[in-house]
């Protein structure tokens, strides 16, 4: 078997939607709605993305049609594809089990398995974090693979490579409204660096989560250690580190160029420190400090 | 012997100099590169002549000319194996 890419220009023609349903999802004041939903689709949208459906008008819609039964190979159990390109100057992204145009506000996502409700709604998640990487930029803000939890007003954002603990920070923090375990969004407010709850599913259950921005108060790159410390990271490092969990940073070349500066700013601003904590609760005293 | 004056930064690689250290994000792989201060000085220069670089280098940061210069080589010839460099067409 080899890789299926739609052919050139192949989403040009008049769109053919699954259904008439529609949901519109708020991730952090920027609003993509999702139409042409199926019957068999829409009950669990509703009930996955229940905290951020909004009625405000959006900034970016998809339209969902049926799509070829297959594009990417994937082995079972193997990661995640997805491939990006470029169609008459709109960005394509393909995976195993759908292929997504966005132009302009508007975007189309053929879907493999239109009559599987779990593997549709897997590749709406992708559809959205894709969008939201750039629609996200066009604020000023940028998303970040890291689990964000929030106290008193102030939220707390920990990163680090898989496995460096995100999950964990997040079960070891009861008291803390949680962000994410997985992908929080990160803008740039008048009053400094705001954090966004998104709605994007990690291990922590999606009912647990509120739709909400909070002042962002530190960044912290997580290091598993004997024993609980921080210690402040260089700028240049920070940035390097912070960039390497963005998604989607590698293409095109615009989209990192404006990338870049940002998590300058978000990493001078709110300030990066790098967290060794052993996997216990204790290190909310050191951060508190 | 390695013709730096050959090569240049690949316009595909992003980067940034934040404090005195270049932050480069290649193109596809999305891989990141945090240089140190002497290879941020080099990769910011690239393409210069060599000798003046070492000379620099050597001023700046307490080590010989010739031994600067052997290290500079050796990180154009790593950066144009990674692509952050890319040859200079012939005239």
């Amino acid at each position: 078997m080899s890789d299926y890419f739609p052919e050139p220009g192949s989403f040009n023609g008049k769109p053919a939607p699954l259904g008439i349903g529609q949901i519109t999802i708020d991730v952090g004041g920027i609003a993509i709605n999702v139409a042409g939903i199926q019957p068999i689709l829409l009950e669990p949208l509703q009930e996955r993305y229940a905290p951020f459906v909004t009625n405000a008008p959006p900034n970016h819609r998809v339209m969902l049609e049926a799509g070829s039964p297959r594009y990417l190979d994937h082995a079972a159990g193997a990661l995640l594809r997805l491939e990006e390109r470029q169609d008459g100057g709109a960005p394509i992204l393909v995976s195993h089990n759908f292929a997504a145009r966005r132009k302009g506000k508007l975007g189309l996502l053929r879907l493999s398995a239109p009559a599987d409700a779990e593997d549709s709604l897997m590749a709406i998640e992708n559809y959205l974090r894709w969008s939201l990487a750039d629609l996200a930029l066009d604020r000023s803000g940028f998303i970040f693979h890291a689990a964000g939890l929030a106290r008193n007003g102030r939220a707390y954002v920990f990163f680090g490579p898989s496995g460096a603990g995100k999950s964990t920070v997040v079960s070891l923090s009861p008291g803390y409204r949680v962000l994410s375990d997985d992908l929080v969004l990160l803008v740039r407010g008048e009053r400094g660096w705001r954090a966004a709850t998104t709605p994007f599913k990690g291990t922590f259950p999606q009912g647990a989560k509120d739709r909400g921005t909070y002042s962002l108060r530190g960044l912290y790159r997580l290091v598993q250690a004997p024993a609980n410390a921080v210690a402040p990271v260089p700028l240049g490092l920070a940035v390097g580190m912070a960039m390497a969990c963005c998604p989607f940073v590698s293409d095109p070349a615009k989209r990192r160029d404006k990338l870049l500066p940002l998590v300058e700013s978000c990493c001078r601003e709110a300030g990066v420190r790098e967290l060794r904590f052993r996997r216990e609760a204790g290190f909310w005293d050191i951060i508190a400090r | 012997m390695f013709e730096l004056k050959k090569f240049r930064r690949n316009p595909d690689v992003s980067w940034r100099l934040i404090e005195g250290q270049a932050v480069l994000v290649h193109n596809r792989e999305g891989e990141i590169e945090v240089l140190n201060e002497v290879g941020s000085y080099l990769w910011e220069h690239a393409g210069e002549p060599l000798g003046e670089l070492a000379r620099n280098i050597s001023r700046d940061f307490d080590v010989s000319e010739d031994e600067a210069r052997r290290d500079a080589e050796t990180f154009y010839e790593d950066l144009a194996k990674s692509g952050a460099l890319q040859p200079v067409p012939e005239q």
